[in-house]
Protein backbone atom coordinates (compact mmCIF):
# COMPACT_ATOMS: atom_id res chain seq x y z
CA UNK A 1 0.00 0.00 0.00
CA UNK A 2 2.95 2.20 1.19
CA UNK A 3 4.64 1.26 -2.11
CA UNK A 4 1.37 2.45 -4.18
CA UNK A 5 1.29 5.80 -2.34
CA UNK A 6 4.96 6.68 -3.35
CA UNK A 7 4.34 5.74 -6.61
CA UNK A 8 0.92 7.85 -6.60
CA UNK A 9 3.18 10.92 -5.61
CA UNK A 10 5.88 10.26 -8.41
CA UNK A 11 3.33 10.86 -10.95
CA UNK A 12 1.46 13.89 -9.09
CA UNK A 13 4.72 16.00 -8.66
CA UNK A 14 5.25 16.63 -12.18
CA UNK A 15 1.75 17.98 -12.53
CA UNK A 16 1.63 20.01 -9.67
CA UNK A 17 5.23 21.69 -11.04
CA UNK A 18 3.02 21.81 -14.66
CA UNK A 19 0.33 23.82 -13.11
CA UNK A 20 2.40 25.69 -10.70
CA UNK A 21 4.67 26.91 -13.71
CA UNK A 22 1.61 27.85 -15.94
CA UNK A 23 0.43 29.92 -13.04
CA UNK A 24 3.41 31.48 -12.55
CA UNK A 25 3.73 32.46 -16.34
CA UNK A 26 0.09 34.04 -16.64
CA UNK A 27 1.43 36.06 -13.31
CA UNK A 28 4.21 37.56 -15.80
CA UNK A 29 2.00 38.32 -19.35
CA UNK A 30 -0.49 40.54 -18.24
CA UNK A 31 -1.61 39.50 -22.14
CA UNK A 32 -2.39 36.31 -21.62
CA UNK A 33 0.85 34.78 -23.60
CA UNK A 34 0.10 36.22 -26.80
CA UNK A 35 1.89 39.19 -28.67
CA UNK A 36 0.55 41.44 -31.06
CA UNK A 37 1.38 41.42 -34.63
CA UNK A 38 3.75 45.13 -34.60
CA UNK A 39 5.74 43.23 -31.56
CA UNK A 40 6.30 40.25 -33.67
CA UNK A 41 7.16 42.96 -36.55
CA UNK A 42 9.39 44.68 -34.09
CA UNK A 43 11.66 40.86 -32.57
CA UNK A 44 11.32 40.05 -36.58
CA UNK A 45 13.60 43.32 -37.73
CA UNK A 46 15.41 42.94 -34.10
CA UNK A 47 16.47 39.46 -35.22
CA UNK A 48 17.55 40.21 -38.67
CA UNK A 49 19.43 42.95 -37.58
CA UNK A 50 21.25 40.80 -35.13
CA UNK A 51 21.61 37.95 -37.50
CA UNK A 52 23.12 40.26 -40.33
CA UNK A 53 25.33 41.89 -37.38
CA UNK A 54 26.67 38.53 -36.24
CA UNK A 55 27.36 37.64 -39.94
CA UNK A 56 29.70 40.66 -40.15
CA UNK A 57 31.36 39.62 -36.99
CA UNK A 58 31.98 36.36 -38.28
CA UNK A 59 33.41 37.69 -41.75
CA UNK A 60 35.80 40.12 -40.04
CA UNK A 61 37.13 37.34 -37.72
CA UNK A 62 37.74 34.72 -41.04
CA UNK A 63 39.89 37.74 -42.47
CA UNK A 64 41.73 38.73 -39.20
CA UNK A 65 42.63 35.55 -38.62
CA UNK A 66 44.28 35.07 -42.11
CA UNK A 67 48.25 35.47 -41.43
CA UNK A 68 49.65 36.85 -44.50
CA UNK A 69 46.51 39.30 -44.73
CA UNK A 70 47.06 40.55 -41.00
CA UNK A 71 50.26 41.60 -40.28
CA UNK A 72 48.90 43.51 -36.85
CA UNK A 73 48.66 41.34 -33.93
CA UNK A 74 45.44 39.98 -33.02
CA UNK A 75 43.37 42.80 -31.20
CA UNK A 76 41.39 42.63 -27.71
CA UNK A 77 37.82 41.93 -29.84
CA UNK A 78 36.47 41.32 -32.82
CA UNK A 79 34.77 44.62 -32.54
CA UNK A 80 37.83 46.74 -31.76
CA UNK A 81 39.41 45.01 -35.23
CA UNK A 82 35.94 46.21 -37.27
CA UNK A 83 36.66 49.80 -35.68
CA UNK A 84 40.77 50.25 -37.21
CA UNK A 85 41.72 50.45 -40.77
CA UNK A 86 44.35 47.57 -41.18
CA UNK A 87 47.55 48.79 -42.15
CA UNK A 88 49.42 47.75 -45.10
CA UNK A 89 52.49 45.05 -45.14
CA UNK A 90 54.39 48.00 -47.45
CA UNK A 91 53.70 50.31 -44.64
CA UNK A 92 54.53 48.44 -41.28
CA UNK A 93 57.30 45.82 -42.88
CA UNK A 94 59.39 48.90 -44.28
CA UNK A 95 59.33 51.82 -41.21
CA UNK A 96 60.70 55.27 -42.38
CA UNK A 97 63.97 53.70 -44.56
CA UNK A 98 63.67 52.14 -47.77
CA UNK A 99 66.00 49.25 -49.41
CA UNK A 100 65.68 47.47 -52.46
CA UNK A 101 68.30 44.92 -54.25
CA UNK A 102 68.62 45.63 -58.52
CA UNK A 103 71.34 44.36 -60.43
CA UNK A 104 72.09 41.41 -62.71
CA UNK A 105 72.92 38.07 -63.09
CA UNK A 106 74.50 36.66 -66.13
CA UNK A 107 76.05 33.51 -67.93
CA UNK A 108 78.49 34.00 -70.78
CA UNK A 109 80.12 31.00 -73.11
CA UNK A 110 83.77 32.44 -75.20
CA UNK A 111 84.86 30.64 -78.27
CA UNK A 112 87.98 32.22 -79.33
CA UNK A 113 90.14 31.71 -81.82
CA UNK A 114 93.51 30.37 -80.19
CA UNK A 115 91.91 30.46 -77.06
CA UNK A 116 90.21 27.87 -74.99
CA UNK A 117 86.52 28.02 -75.33
CA UNK A 118 85.06 28.70 -71.68
CA UNK A 119 82.04 29.65 -69.72
CA UNK A 120 81.93 32.28 -67.04
CA UNK A 121 79.45 33.59 -65.04
CA UNK A 122 78.85 36.56 -62.35
CA UNK A 123 76.19 38.03 -59.90
CA UNK A 124 76.28 41.57 -59.80
CA UNK A 125 73.96 42.85 -56.64
CA UNK A 126 73.37 46.33 -56.23
CA UNK A 127 72.25 47.03 -53.04
CA UNK A 128 70.30 50.67 -52.56
CA UNK A 129 69.41 52.53 -49.11
CA UNK A 130 67.26 54.90 -48.99
CA UNK A 131 68.24 56.59 -44.99
CA UNK A 132 65.70 59.79 -46.42
CA UNK A 133 64.18 61.09 -49.29
CA UNK A 134 67.14 63.27 -49.79
CA UNK A 135 70.20 60.75 -48.33
CA UNK A 136 71.11 57.47 -50.09
CA UNK A 137 73.84 54.60 -50.01
CA UNK A 138 74.45 52.89 -53.19
CA UNK A 139 76.86 49.91 -54.06
CA UNK A 140 77.56 47.10 -56.33
CA UNK A 141 79.59 43.90 -55.90
CA UNK A 142 80.85 41.71 -58.77
CA UNK A 143 80.70 38.08 -58.05
CA UNK A 144 82.65 35.92 -60.29
CA UNK A 145 84.49 33.27 -60.61
CA UNK A 146 88.12 32.97 -61.36
CA UNK A 147 91.01 30.39 -61.86
CA UNK A 148 90.99 30.48 -57.60
CA UNK A 149 87.68 30.16 -56.91
CA UNK A 150 85.50 33.33 -56.42
CA UNK A 151 86.53 36.97 -56.95
CA UNK A 152 85.02 39.53 -55.22
CA UNK A 153 85.10 43.42 -56.51
CA UNK A 154 83.25 46.54 -55.18
CA UNK A 155 82.03 48.24 -57.99
CA UNK A 156 81.16 51.29 -56.35
CA UNK A 157 80.38 52.33 -52.73
CA UNK A 158 78.73 55.59 -52.66
CA UNK A 159 76.62 58.22 -50.23
CA UNK A 160 74.55 60.89 -52.31
CA UNK A 161 72.84 63.74 -50.84
CA UNK A 162 70.20 65.80 -52.71
CA UNK A 163 71.16 69.33 -52.11
CA UNK A 164 68.27 70.47 -54.71
CA UNK A 165 66.57 69.88 -57.64
CA UNK A 166 69.81 70.55 -59.61
CA UNK A 167 72.52 70.00 -57.84
CA UNK A 168 73.82 66.21 -56.43
CA UNK A 169 76.27 65.40 -54.07
CA UNK A 170 78.63 62.11 -53.49
CA UNK A 171 81.65 60.78 -51.92
CA UNK A 172 83.15 57.23 -51.46
CA UNK A 173 83.80 55.23 -54.70
CA UNK A 174 82.02 55.88 -57.45
CA UNK A 175 81.84 55.17 -61.62
CA UNK A 176 84.12 57.48 -63.62
CA UNK A 177 81.64 60.29 -64.95
CA UNK A 178 84.23 61.17 -67.28
CA UNK A 179 83.47 58.02 -69.01
CA UNK A 180 79.76 58.00 -70.31
CA UNK A 181 79.66 54.23 -71.18
CA UNK A 182 81.03 52.87 -67.99
CA UNK A 183 78.11 55.07 -66.15
CA UNK A 184 75.16 54.09 -68.30
CA UNK A 185 75.59 51.45 -70.47
CA UNK A 186 78.22 48.36 -68.70
CA UNK A 187 75.72 46.70 -66.90
CA UNK A 188 75.35 43.81 -69.00
CA UNK A 189 71.18 43.74 -68.78
CA UNK A 190 71.65 47.55 -70.74
CA UNK A 191 75.02 46.55 -73.16
CA UNK A 192 73.51 45.20 -75.70
CA UNK A 193 76.59 43.02 -77.03
CA UNK A 194 77.82 40.15 -74.39
CA UNK A 195 81.28 41.93 -74.21
CA UNK A 196 81.93 45.97 -73.59
CA UNK A 197 83.98 48.03 -76.52
CA UNK A 198 87.47 48.52 -76.72
CA UNK A 199 89.32 51.67 -75.30
CA UNK A 200 86.01 52.92 -73.11
CA UNK A 201 86.13 49.61 -70.95
CA UNK A 202 89.16 48.02 -69.48
CA UNK A 203 91.19 50.17 -72.26
CA UNK A 204 92.24 54.19 -71.64
CA UNK A 205 89.73 55.33 -69.89
CA UNK A 206 88.95 55.35 -66.10
CA UNK A 207 86.07 53.02 -64.84
CA UNK A 208 85.45 53.30 -60.96
CA UNK A 209 87.41 56.21 -58.62
CA UNK A 210 87.37 57.22 -55.10
CA UNK A 211 86.79 60.89 -54.41
CA UNK A 212 84.13 63.49 -54.07
CA UNK A 213 81.36 64.93 -57.13
CA UNK A 214 78.71 67.12 -57.41
CA UNK A 215 76.54 66.49 -60.57
CA UNK A 216 72.88 67.39 -61.64
CA UNK A 217 70.99 68.52 -64.23
CA UNK A 218 69.11 71.47 -65.11
CA UNK A 219 67.14 73.24 -68.16
CA UNK A 220 68.86 75.45 -70.52
CA UNK A 221 66.13 76.98 -72.78
CA UNK A 222 64.82 74.39 -74.60
CA UNK A 223 67.56 72.03 -74.07
CA UNK A 224 68.34 70.36 -70.70
CA UNK A 225 71.82 69.86 -69.45
CA UNK A 226 73.55 67.27 -67.41
CA UNK A 227 76.74 67.57 -65.68
CA UNK A 228 79.23 65.80 -63.03
CA UNK A 229 82.44 67.40 -61.96
CA UNK A 230 84.76 65.11 -59.61
CA UNK A 231 88.14 65.06 -57.80
CA UNK A 232 89.46 61.86 -56.93
CA UNK A 233 92.82 60.32 -56.25
CA UNK A 234 93.53 60.05 -59.93
CA UNK A 235 95.61 57.29 -61.90
CA UNK A 236 99.05 55.93 -61.46
CA UNK A 237 102.04 55.91 -64.00
CA UNK A 238 103.49 52.45 -64.47
CA UNK A 239 107.34 53.26 -64.73
CA UNK A 240 108.77 49.76 -64.18
CA UNK A 241 107.02 47.32 -66.09
CA UNK A 242 108.55 46.65 -69.39
CA UNK A 243 105.56 45.61 -70.92
CA UNK A 244 103.61 48.72 -69.71
CA UNK A 245 105.70 51.56 -68.88
CA UNK A 246 104.25 54.70 -69.76
CA UNK A 247 100.80 53.28 -69.69
CA UNK A 248 97.82 54.61 -66.55
CA UNK A 249 96.66 52.31 -64.19
CA UNK A 250 93.04 53.67 -63.20
CA UNK A 251 93.24 51.16 -60.41
CA UNK A 252 94.83 53.74 -58.28
CA UNK A 253 92.56 53.25 -54.80
CA UNK A 254 96.01 53.95 -52.47
CA UNK A 255 96.75 57.08 -53.85
CA UNK A 256 100.74 57.37 -54.64
CA UNK A 257 100.87 61.18 -54.60
CA UNK A 258 99.02 63.92 -52.68
CA UNK A 259 97.80 65.29 -56.46
CA UNK A 260 94.15 64.85 -57.33
CA UNK A 261 92.71 64.40 -60.10
CA UNK A 262 90.13 66.64 -61.66
CA UNK A 263 87.87 65.38 -63.94
CA UNK A 264 84.10 65.69 -65.62
CA UNK A 265 81.53 65.13 -68.19
CA UNK A 266 78.99 67.71 -69.37
CA UNK A 267 76.06 66.65 -71.18
CA UNK A 268 73.58 68.11 -73.44
CA UNK A 269 69.97 66.95 -74.89
CA UNK A 270 69.55 68.60 -78.06
CA UNK A 271 66.16 69.99 -79.62
CA UNK A 272 65.43 66.63 -80.98
CA UNK A 273 63.91 64.23 -78.76
CA UNK A 274 66.39 61.10 -77.87
CA UNK A 275 69.32 62.92 -79.06
CA UNK A 276 72.58 63.64 -76.15
CA UNK A 277 75.81 64.81 -77.14
CA UNK A 278 78.78 64.82 -74.33
CA UNK A 279 82.20 65.94 -73.21
CA UNK A 280 84.21 64.19 -70.40
CA UNK A 281 87.69 64.78 -69.25
CA UNK A 282 90.14 64.02 -66.78
CA UNK A 283 93.52 65.50 -65.85
CA UNK A 284 95.95 64.51 -62.66
CA UNK A 285 99.75 64.14 -61.98
CA UNK A 286 100.21 60.55 -61.82
CA UNK A 287 103.43 60.00 -61.19
CA UNK A 288 104.80 58.52 -58.01
CA UNK A 289 105.73 61.36 -54.91
CA UNK A 290 109.25 62.10 -54.87
CA UNK A 291 110.57 60.44 -58.19
CA UNK A 292 111.45 62.22 -61.25
CA UNK A 293 107.84 61.75 -62.21
CA UNK A 294 105.48 63.53 -59.88
CA UNK A 295 105.33 66.61 -62.44
CA UNK A 296 104.44 64.45 -65.12
CA UNK A 297 100.62 65.47 -66.06
CA UNK A 298 98.17 63.59 -67.99
CA UNK A 299 95.32 64.05 -70.08
CA UNK A 300 92.16 62.61 -70.94
CA UNK A 301 89.17 63.48 -73.41
CA UNK A 302 86.13 61.82 -74.40
CA UNK A 303 83.12 62.75 -76.80
CA UNK A 304 80.28 60.48 -76.96
CA UNK A 305 76.85 61.27 -78.70
CA UNK A 306 73.66 59.07 -77.74
CA UNK A 307 70.69 58.80 -79.34
CA UNK A 308 67.49 56.78 -78.89
CA UNK A 309 64.47 57.28 -80.42
CA UNK A 310 61.10 55.37 -81.40
CA UNK A 311 60.66 55.31 -85.16
CA UNK A 312 57.08 54.83 -86.96
CA UNK A 313 58.91 55.60 -90.47
CA UNK A 314 61.01 52.21 -89.89
CA UNK A 315 58.64 50.42 -87.63
CA UNK A 316 60.61 50.05 -84.31
CA UNK A 317 63.23 51.84 -82.01
CA UNK A 318 66.62 52.90 -83.43
CA UNK A 319 69.62 52.85 -80.63
CA UNK A 320 73.18 54.81 -81.50
CA UNK A 321 75.68 55.01 -79.35
CA UNK A 322 78.89 56.12 -79.94
CA UNK A 323 82.24 57.42 -77.98
CA UNK A 324 85.76 57.99 -78.96
CA UNK A 325 88.60 59.20 -76.01
CA UNK A 326 92.46 60.48 -76.49
CA UNK A 327 94.66 60.25 -73.39
CA UNK A 328 98.29 62.20 -73.73
CA UNK A 329 101.11 61.72 -71.09
CA UNK A 330 103.78 64.07 -70.74
CA UNK A 331 106.92 63.35 -71.67
CA UNK A 332 109.26 61.17 -69.61
CA UNK A 333 111.85 58.98 -69.94
CA UNK A 334 111.39 55.79 -68.41
CA UNK A 335 114.14 53.19 -66.89
CA UNK A 336 116.79 56.29 -67.66
CA UNK A 337 119.79 54.29 -66.54
CA UNK A 338 118.46 51.10 -67.85
CA UNK A 339 118.88 49.43 -64.56
CA UNK A 340 115.45 47.81 -65.06
CA UNK A 341 116.57 46.55 -68.29
CA UNK A 342 114.17 48.26 -71.12
CA UNK A 343 115.59 51.40 -71.05
CA UNK A 344 116.17 53.98 -71.57
CA UNK A 345 112.71 54.75 -73.16
CA UNK A 346 111.05 57.71 -74.69
CA UNK A 347 108.15 57.88 -76.91
CA UNK A 348 104.83 60.05 -77.62
CA UNK A 349 102.45 58.70 -74.95
CA UNK A 350 99.45 59.21 -76.66
CA UNK A 351 96.48 56.10 -76.87
CA UNK A 352 93.10 56.61 -78.44
CA UNK A 353 90.08 54.51 -78.82
CA UNK A 354 86.29 54.21 -78.97
CA UNK A 355 83.32 53.01 -80.65
CA UNK A 356 79.92 53.66 -82.76
CA UNK A 357 77.36 51.37 -82.00
CA UNK A 358 73.80 50.79 -83.52
CA UNK A 359 70.63 48.83 -82.60
CA UNK A 360 67.30 48.04 -83.87
CA UNK A 361 64.58 46.59 -82.55
CA UNK A 362 61.59 46.22 -84.23
CA UNK A 363 59.02 46.96 -81.39
CA UNK A 364 56.22 48.54 -83.79
CA UNK A 365 55.40 45.80 -86.32
CA UNK A 366 52.29 43.53 -86.24
CA UNK A 367 53.83 40.07 -85.14
CA UNK A 368 54.69 39.66 -81.58
CA UNK A 369 57.57 37.13 -81.53
CA UNK A 370 59.73 39.82 -83.74
CA UNK A 371 59.25 42.55 -81.63
CA UNK A 372 61.27 40.41 -79.27
CA UNK A 373 64.40 40.60 -81.67
CA UNK A 374 66.81 43.46 -81.63
CA UNK A 375 70.07 43.41 -84.58
CA UNK A 376 73.15 44.97 -82.79
CA UNK A 377 76.34 46.13 -84.90
CA UNK A 378 79.58 47.77 -83.25
CA UNK A 379 82.88 48.96 -84.58
CA UNK A 380 85.42 49.49 -81.76
CA UNK A 381 89.22 50.19 -81.97
CA UNK A 382 92.01 51.00 -79.75
CA UNK A 383 95.22 52.31 -81.01
CA UNK A 384 98.21 52.37 -78.70
CA UNK A 385 101.33 54.53 -77.80
CA UNK A 386 103.44 54.26 -81.11
CA UNK A 387 106.64 53.16 -80.53
CA UNK A 388 105.69 52.19 -77.03
CA UNK A 389 105.84 49.21 -74.98
CA UNK A 390 102.59 47.25 -74.32
CA UNK A 391 99.05 45.78 -76.27
CA UNK A 392 99.24 46.09 -79.70
CA UNK A 393 96.50 48.19 -81.86
CA UNK A 394 93.45 46.42 -82.34
CA UNK A 395 90.03 46.74 -84.68
CA UNK A 396 86.78 44.58 -84.36
CA UNK A 397 83.50 44.53 -86.11
CA UNK A 398 80.72 42.73 -83.97
CA UNK A 399 77.71 41.43 -85.47
CA UNK A 400 74.66 40.61 -82.57
CA UNK A 401 71.46 39.57 -82.37
CA UNK A 402 69.41 39.80 -78.85
CA UNK A 403 66.18 37.98 -78.06
CA UNK A 404 64.30 39.67 -75.25
CA UNK A 405 62.94 37.79 -72.73
CA UNK A 406 61.70 39.99 -70.72
CA UNK A 407 62.48 44.04 -69.76
CA UNK A 408 65.40 43.10 -68.59
CA UNK A 409 66.01 39.71 -69.74
CA UNK A 410 68.09 38.69 -72.62
CA UNK A 411 69.36 35.76 -74.75
CA UNK A 412 72.30 37.47 -76.88
CA UNK A 413 74.17 36.01 -79.64
CA UNK A 414 76.98 37.51 -81.09
CA UNK A 415 79.87 37.23 -83.98
CA UNK A 416 83.30 39.29 -83.78
CA UNK A 417 85.80 40.39 -86.44
CA UNK A 418 89.01 40.58 -84.25
CA UNK A 419 92.00 42.13 -85.83
CA UNK A 420 95.03 42.81 -83.73
CA UNK A 421 97.10 44.81 -85.93
CA UNK A 422 100.22 42.19 -87.12
CA UNK A 423 98.86 39.23 -85.14
CA UNK A 424 96.68 36.53 -86.80
CA UNK A 425 93.10 36.91 -85.99
CA UNK A 426 91.62 36.27 -82.82
CA UNK A 427 87.33 36.40 -84.04
CA UNK A 428 85.36 35.29 -81.79
CA UNK A 429 81.44 33.73 -80.88
CA UNK A 430 80.10 34.39 -77.99
CA UNK A 431 76.29 33.47 -76.35
CA UNK A 432 75.20 35.26 -72.77
CA UNK A 433 72.20 34.86 -71.06
CA UNK A 434 71.83 37.58 -68.43
CA UNK A 435 68.79 38.46 -66.35
CA UNK A 436 68.45 42.50 -65.02
CA UNK A 437 66.50 42.41 -61.25
CA UNK B 1 94.64 44.92 -93.77
CA UNK B 2 93.33 47.96 -95.57
CA UNK B 3 91.59 45.45 -98.05
CA UNK B 4 89.72 43.91 -95.41
CA UNK B 5 88.49 47.34 -94.34
CA UNK B 6 87.77 48.68 -97.35
CA UNK B 7 85.28 45.52 -97.60
CA UNK B 8 83.69 45.98 -94.69
CA UNK B 9 83.08 50.13 -94.87
CA UNK B 10 79.87 49.35 -96.80
CA UNK B 11 78.59 46.96 -93.58
CA UNK B 12 79.31 50.30 -92.00
CA UNK B 13 77.81 52.56 -93.52
CA UNK B 14 74.58 50.42 -94.55
CA UNK B 15 73.26 50.78 -90.85
CA UNK B 16 74.87 54.49 -90.23
CA UNK B 17 72.08 55.08 -93.30
CA UNK B 18 69.76 53.34 -91.91
CA UNK B 19 69.32 55.09 -88.63
CA UNK B 20 70.12 58.52 -90.35
CA UNK B 21 67.04 58.11 -92.64
CA UNK B 22 65.01 57.15 -89.41
CA UNK B 23 66.21 60.13 -87.20
CA UNK B 24 65.49 62.42 -90.84
CA UNK B 25 61.99 61.09 -90.69
CA UNK B 26 61.39 61.22 -87.26
CA UNK B 27 63.05 64.88 -86.87
CA UNK B 28 60.60 66.54 -89.70
CA UNK B 29 58.05 64.69 -87.91
CA UNK B 30 58.59 65.94 -84.60
CA UNK B 31 56.65 68.92 -84.26
CA UNK B 32 53.23 66.33 -84.28
CA UNK B 33 54.84 65.57 -80.59
CA UNK B 34 52.28 67.07 -78.30
CA UNK B 35 53.20 69.80 -75.61
CA UNK B 36 50.84 70.23 -72.49
CA UNK B 37 50.41 73.38 -71.41
CA UNK B 38 52.39 74.36 -68.48
CA UNK B 39 49.61 74.49 -65.91
CA UNK B 40 48.41 71.39 -66.93
CA UNK B 41 49.05 68.96 -64.10
CA UNK B 42 50.82 69.00 -61.21
CA UNK B 43 52.97 65.97 -62.91
CA UNK B 44 54.74 68.27 -65.40
CA UNK B 45 58.73 69.22 -65.21
CA UNK B 46 60.47 71.26 -67.17
CA UNK B 47 59.75 71.36 -70.75
CA UNK B 48 56.05 70.64 -69.77
CA UNK B 49 56.66 67.08 -70.51
CA UNK B 50 54.03 64.60 -68.36
CA UNK B 51 55.56 61.88 -66.18
CA UNK B 52 55.10 59.51 -68.41
CA UNK B 53 56.94 61.26 -71.30
CA UNK B 54 59.67 61.81 -68.85
CA UNK B 55 59.57 57.93 -67.59
CA UNK B 56 60.49 57.24 -71.30
CA UNK B 57 62.48 59.71 -72.44
CA UNK B 58 64.98 59.09 -69.35
CA UNK B 59 64.72 55.94 -68.88
CA UNK B 60 64.40 54.39 -72.59
CA UNK B 61 67.62 56.23 -73.33
CA UNK B 62 69.63 53.65 -72.14
CA UNK B 63 67.94 50.60 -71.08
CA UNK B 64 64.56 49.10 -71.97
CA UNK B 65 61.70 50.06 -69.84
CA UNK B 66 60.08 48.23 -67.07
CA UNK B 67 56.29 48.50 -66.22
CA UNK B 68 54.87 49.99 -63.31
CA UNK B 69 53.46 47.17 -61.92
CA UNK B 70 56.82 45.28 -61.42
CA UNK B 71 58.20 47.24 -58.54
CA UNK B 72 56.19 48.39 -55.24
CA UNK B 73 55.92 52.36 -54.88
CA UNK B 74 57.96 51.83 -51.79
CA UNK B 75 60.74 50.33 -54.46
CA UNK B 76 60.17 52.80 -57.11
CA UNK B 77 60.76 55.74 -54.62
CA UNK B 78 64.79 54.27 -54.25
CA UNK B 79 64.52 53.21 -57.94
CA UNK B 80 64.10 56.54 -59.09
CA UNK B 81 66.57 58.22 -56.34
CA UNK B 82 69.17 56.14 -57.62
CA UNK B 83 68.31 56.96 -61.37
CA UNK B 84 67.90 60.88 -60.42
CA UNK B 85 71.51 60.18 -59.23
CA UNK B 86 73.01 58.48 -62.40
CA UNK B 87 71.42 59.79 -64.66
CA UNK B 88 71.15 63.63 -63.50
CA UNK B 89 67.53 64.22 -63.82
CA UNK B 90 66.56 66.73 -61.88
CA UNK B 91 64.11 66.75 -58.75
CA UNK B 92 61.08 68.22 -60.70
CA UNK B 93 61.38 65.49 -63.24
CA UNK B 94 62.09 62.96 -60.48
CA UNK B 95 58.69 63.74 -58.74
CA UNK B 96 56.99 63.55 -62.07
CA UNK B 97 58.06 60.48 -62.77
CA UNK B 98 57.78 58.93 -59.60
CA UNK B 99 54.06 60.03 -59.51
CA UNK B 100 53.13 58.59 -63.09
CA UNK B 101 54.94 55.39 -61.67
CA UNK B 102 52.62 55.12 -58.72
CA UNK B 103 49.17 56.31 -60.27
CA UNK B 104 49.99 53.72 -63.04
CA UNK B 105 49.46 50.39 -61.16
Amino acid sequence: MKKIFHHFIAHLMPVLVFFVLCGSVDAQDPDGGYVSRKEYEELKQQMLALKKELESIKKEKTVAAQPAASPVPPAAGPSKQIAEPIPSLEDLALGTTKFHIAGYAESTFEAQNRSISSFEASFNPIFLWELTPKLLFESQIELSLGEGGTDVELEFAQMTYLLNDYITLGVGEFLAPSNVFVERFQALWINKLPDRPLAVYDGILPEKIVGAEIRGGFPLGPLRANYAFYVSNGPKLITDDPSAAGMLDWDNFADNNDDKAVGGRVGLFLPVAGLEAGYGFETAKPGDQGTPFAHVRSWLHSVDLNFTRDCDFLKGRIDLHAQYAWTRVDHAVFDPTGALGFGPLSFSNKRDGGYAQIAYRPTKVDVDFLKNFEAIFRWDHLNHAPGGPGAIDEERWTIGLDYWVGPSTALKLAYEWDNPHGQPNTNAFLAQAVMGF
Amino acid sequence: MSSKLNRRYPALIAPVLFAIAGFCWEALAEPKRSIKPENESSGTADMQLSGEELWTMNCQRCHNIRPPTMYSNAQWDVIVHHMRVRANITGQEQRAIVEFLKSSK
